[in-house]
């Protein structure tokens, strides 16, 4: 007799490729239906659960390709990656990658850009709150003490840069947008920040100074070096106007101890 | 079920016998927070509450107003492995800060080695399948400091290694582990007609004082079987057997769930309504 584990690595491969059909001489289907339309009716729940949180999550990607071409891409993804989590909510992280090379949807420069952003968007509004920074506590802080500052970025933040203009597309799709303006894809790239201090996730573009300044303080660096990464961008960076912003903003929630 | 200190609640955690509850989905969080309706409780997919934001802090204002069941899908507790240690600690995360009336999951399978298949995928009936279910429930109830009940689900398919019936294991499982019984009895029904057995034989099996909560909803009909889609009114042979249940069992808290094809609150509410009418009037009868 089959041991528990090889009934269930033979049923889980056999849900992902019907050609792999060794667990059909395993089972007794419904009544009134042959064993291979009962794993067909599980097959098709799982793919579906799948297509439905992919769309939720990709809204933007999918209005762009299409419902059609949408789902072919996503049972694709499906069979390429597999779930690691009984949260079906963490499933999808690297379907814009994914895409990336998709025939039909390499074409499309932009979607890979356009999927991390979604994804950021997604982890935003599903991460933690935190209290925001009075900036009557910067003030309080000597100048001379500023450089070797470090700040923690409100948990919800989240950076994504590319050379298309991703949140103008973005904007361009969302519900109710005036979809009569046309965008040239060769208009520059955009650095976008993704916040949620209440219930709605907010998006931004970023100058390059700004950007960059965030992207260093994100990966642990102290303010001095922040503005130093911000100055190779932009050389007419103003940290005290960038401060002020973020502070009020929420992005920077907090000063590290 | 307290463990450790909750935050403060003003509605302790505790459903009624004869209290009926009701699926709560995202698309009917305003109405619920605005109209507060009459209803026992409320029971949500835990996976749902797993991250922060918006979604955990719906739940924990409800909360307020209501007792709240915290129902899995994506435990596997009859994976053949491990059962996946980050999953419990986001769970017991969740039962902290929810202090639930009841911590239920399922009695099926939907993830093998490094896969997740997030489906309720069924069990073959065997005892090396019922000793690995009972030693993860027994884990898990351990792991969160509280019993939890497990739920039968629907199937299309049957192991041919089944030896003995479906049953026979759900009533093994609770007298194995102490764990409750989530009896849904729209399951019941489903896997009656789609595998040609008497639901009430089913039934008269369940361990009377092990059935803690009650599942309805509804089904689809497929290409040659019923679907559990949660997607349909409860059909009436369903109302029909769940009066049986009662009659048997007792008042027991119940639930109306609905999760494909999702209607207005207000049908969710009349399915409330034809549930607790079926509560009293059996409750009427024994008295």
């Amino acid at each position: 007799m089959r041991s528990l584990h090889e009934l269930q690595a033979s049923f889980a491969a056999g849900l992902l490729d019907s050609a792999c059909d060794g667990v059909l001489t395993h089972l007794i289907p419904a009544q009134r239906m042959n064993t291979r339309d009962g794993l067909n009716v599980y097959r098709s729940n799982i793919f579906q659960n799948y297509r439905s949180a992919l769309g939720d999550t990709y809204p933007v990607i999918q209005r762009l390709v299409g419902t059609d071409f949408f789902v072919q891409a996503v049972d694709a993804y499906i069979r390429a990656t597999p779930s690691t989590s009984g949260d079906v909510h963490d499933y999808g992280e690297d379907f814009g990658e994914f895409l990336r090379t998709y025939p039909g949807a390499a074409d499309l420069l932009y979607l890979t850009d356009m999927a991390k952003l979604e994804w950021a968007v997604h982890r935003s509004y599903h991460a933690a709150d935190a209290a925001t920074l009075d900036l009557a506590q910067l003030a309080d802080i000597p100048e001379e003490a500023l450089p070797a500052l470090r700040f923690e970025l409100h948990p919800s933040c989240r950076l994504v840069a590319s050379p298309w203009p991703t949140l103008t597309i973005w904007r361009a799709n969302q519900e109710n947008a005036d979809m009569q303006a046309l965008i040239d894809l060769d208009s520059g790239g955009e650095q976008i920040l993704v916040i949620r201090t209440d219930v709605e996730v907010e998006l931004s573009s970023l100058p390059a100074g700004d950007y960059a300044a965030l992207a260093a303080l994100l990966s642990g660096a102290a303010l001095g070096a922040a503005f130093d990464a911000a100055q190779t961008q932009d050389e007419t960076f103003d940290l005290g106007a960038f401060l002020q912003h973020h502070v009020l903003n929420g992005t920077l929630a907090n000063i590290h101890p | 079920m307290r463990t450790q200190p909750y935050p403060d609640v003003a509605t302790p955690s505790y459903a009624a016998p004869s209290s009926v509850g009701i699926g709560l989905r995202a698309p009917h969080y305003r109405e619920i927070l605005d109209t507060k309706p009459a209803v026992g409780w409320l029971e949500v997919h835990s996976e749902n509450y797993f991250g922060d934001g918006p979604p955990l802090n719906v739940l924990e204002g409800l909360r307020q107003h209501y007792p709240v069941s915290l129902h899995g899908v994506g435990l596997s507790l009859g994976r053949a492995d491990e059962l996946d240690r980050t999953h419990l600690t986001r769970l017991k995360r969740l039962v902290h800060r929810i202090d639930p009336c009841f911590v239920s999951e399922h009695l099926s399978w939907g993830a093998r080695a490094d896969r997740h298949l997030n489906d309720l995928l069924p069990l073959p009936y065997t005892e090396e399948a019922l000793q690995k279910v009972c030693a993860h429930i027994t884990e898990t109830q351990e792991f969160l400091g509280c019993r939890i009940l497990v739920e039968n689900v629907s199937s299309y398919l049957r192991w041919q290694h089944d030896a003995m019936p479906e049953w026979e294991f759900v009533s093994e499982v609770a007298r194995r582990t102490g764990c409750g019984l989530l009896l849904d009895v729209n399951n019941i029904y489903v896997n009656a007609v789609n595998h040609g057995y008497d639901a009430r034989l089913y039934l008269a099996a369940m361990p009377v004082e092990a059935v803690e909560e009650i599942h309805l909803a509804g089904f689809d009909e497929g290409a040659g079987c019923l679907i559990d889609t949660h997607g349909q009114r409860v059909a009436e042979p369903v109302w029909q057997l769940y009066r049986e249940a009662i009659a048997t069992l007792g008042p027991r808290p119940t639930l109306i769930e609905w999760d494909t094809a999702l209607p207005a609150l207000s049908v969710l509410l009349d399915e409330a309504n034809m549930a607790r009418n079926i509560l009293e009037q059996e409750h009427a009868l024994a008295a």
